[in-house]
């Protein structure tokens, strides 16, 4: 949940990656600390294990400066993607203001999307939230190896299985090389601090 | 397409998915490779084509096999433990923030230094029967019936607990340790006189915070209907939701003195159904809420 310090004029909001094991959530954050140094103000935190699989989380605390007169932190998170750790994935989802959900464009992915956008509906309403009224935008991830002859799901299909009922936006990426990155978390952050516009009325 | 192209094209798929560290999709992709050499006549005899793929295979089967093996939950650093600690405790009271915090670091499988944690904590008389419940989860998990059953024997000696919590946690400490296989032997509760017990008293003090609740109504338009409220405020076990003005049907059923007789409540360490009273109604006169409806719940505090 959002922190809004109305003395201070700080607010501090949780935005949560998510998506199956291996599609890249991780790569996102690696990249937004390398490319927004200057809006990151310490050491991505990574518990890998073997073969850099997220064990746990990866956090990634960032200052957006001064929006509105109010300073602005946020905190990225990503959840591990493996189905063993759904009760980690519940844990990091606690207190979450906006949904990154990263799917893997390979078609050989096409149902572990599915499944982890099932996971993910399932885990916020144990939270209490619901996934039709979180801010959340998609990222459809790996664009790139298709280039490669790669068999990739083309944007219409993923559109049809993942955000069809949901219609939020969406941004094809490749993280791998920094494309869609930014754009993805640029319109999550929007979305997010907007939303808690309603709620916390930051602004005023 | 030629059939070794097929093949260049599939090995190309399944090395991609193999670096990516999709090794069951590497895996099928080898496999699928193997049955369309077996069906061509000329590929079939190239034997060291088949043996670099049955070596990929047996590769990425050793890669699979370590990860299984891979603890699911290992002990972390100090420094990430007092981390997860940190990130994972929202309350704003201190009480519930540093239980919070050892619960994740339950939750994140730190359970010898939740442990710890939860010891400190009960010393302190923070939420005993949380605390206690937490500490047993841990036991649980931990695989260690006897350490969990010494424990309740030394919290039957002390003053931590009254009759009624220690019968509680007896029944909760069984049932943890059976669905985990255990046949525990746990020591009976003897009724003692209800003394003013240190916990009891920090019980009173401390109550869990709430960031949510789900009111099943009663009476009123709405009667039978359930619905949910953030939590505004809090002081102790009194609570402050707001209704937007358009549900004031809603307001005008919940007059003060209202009993609520169920009462789900959300906090960041557990979910639990209690009952209520509604103790006050306020409508807000001025701000962005200006005709939105504020009300106080008593939540009953056993």
């Amino acid at each position: 949940m959002a922190i809004f310090n109305a003395k201070e004029r700080i607010i501090e909001c949780k935005l949560v990656y998510y998506g199956p094991g291996r599609c890249g959530k991780t790569t996102n954050l690696e990249y937004i600390f390398k490319a927004f140094r200057k809006q990151t103000n310490s050491e991505m935190v990574s518990i890998n294990t073997m073969g850099d699989r997220t064990l746990f989380f990866d956090f990634l605390p960032m200052g957006l400066g001064k929006i509105r007169g109010c300073d602005v932190k946020v905190q990225l998170y990503t959840v591990p993607g493996q189905s063993r750790y759904r009760s980690t994935r519940k844990m990091v989802l606690k207190g979450v203001d906006g949904v990154v959900f990263v799917a893997d464009s390979l078609d050989v992915r096409r149902k572990a999307n599915l499944l982890s956008l099932k996971d993910l509906a399932e885990n916020l309403k144990e939270e209490g939230k619901s996934i039709f009224n979180i801010p959340l935008v998609m990222q459809y991830n790996k664009r790139d190896l298709e280039r490669q002859g790669i068999p990739v799901l083309p944007l219409e299909t993923l559109e049809q299985d993942l955000n069809s009922k949901l219609k939020v936006p969406y941004h094809p990426a490749s993280a791998l090389k920094g494309e869609g990155v930014g754009s993805t978390l640029k319109e999550a952050l929007l979305i997010t601090l907007r939303h808690l516009q309603k709620e916390l009325h930051w602004t005023k | 397409m030629s059939e070794k192209d097929l093949i260049r094209r599939l090995l190309k798929e399944a090395d991609l998915y193999r670096t990516q560290g999709l090794l069951s999709d590497a895996k099928t992709k080898y496999v699928q490779i193997l049955n369309v050499i077996g069906k061509s006549e000329t590929l079939a005899k190239n034997k060291q084509l088949i043996a670099g793929v049955r070596s990929k295979i047996r590769a990425v089967d050793k890669s699979l096999n370590e990860l299984r093996d891979t603890p699911e939950k290992p002990e972390l650093s100090e420094d990430l433990q007092d981390l997860i600690k940190k990130l994972f405790s929202f309350s704003q009271t201190k009480e519930a923030a540093a239980i919070e915090g050892a619960v994740a670091l339950a939750k994140f499988g730190q359970y010898e230094q939740a442990l710890k944690e939860f010891h400190r904590l009960l010393e302190q008389g923070i939420l005993p029967v949380v605390t206690a419940k937490n500490m047993i989860k841990c036991y649980a998990a931990l695989k260690t019936p006897e350490a969990a059953v010494a424990q309740f024997a030394k919290w039957t000696t002390r003053d931590f607990f009254s009759t009624e919590d220690l019968k509680y946690i007896r029944t909760f400490l069984k049932t943890s340790l059976e669905k985990e296989g255990f046949k525990p032997d746990i020591p009976e509760v003897e009724t003692k006189p209800s003394l003013p017990s240190r916990a009891k008293k920090k019980k009173e003090e401390v109550f869990l915070e709430i960031s949510a609740i789900s009111i099943h109504l009663q009476g009123g338009p709405m009667a039978g209907q359930t619905m949910d409220f953030d939590v505004h405020f809090q002081s102790a076990n009194t609570v402050t939701i707001l209704i937007p003005s358009v549900q004031k049907n809603v307001a005008d059923t919940l007059v003060p003195g209202t009993r609520l007789q169920d009462i789900q409540c959300y906090s960041p360490i557990t979910v639990f159904r209690s009952t209520g009273t509604v103790s006050g109604t306020a409508k807000i006169k001025q701000g962005p809420r200006q005709g939105d409806y504020t009300l106080d719940i008593t939540i009953d505090a056993d």
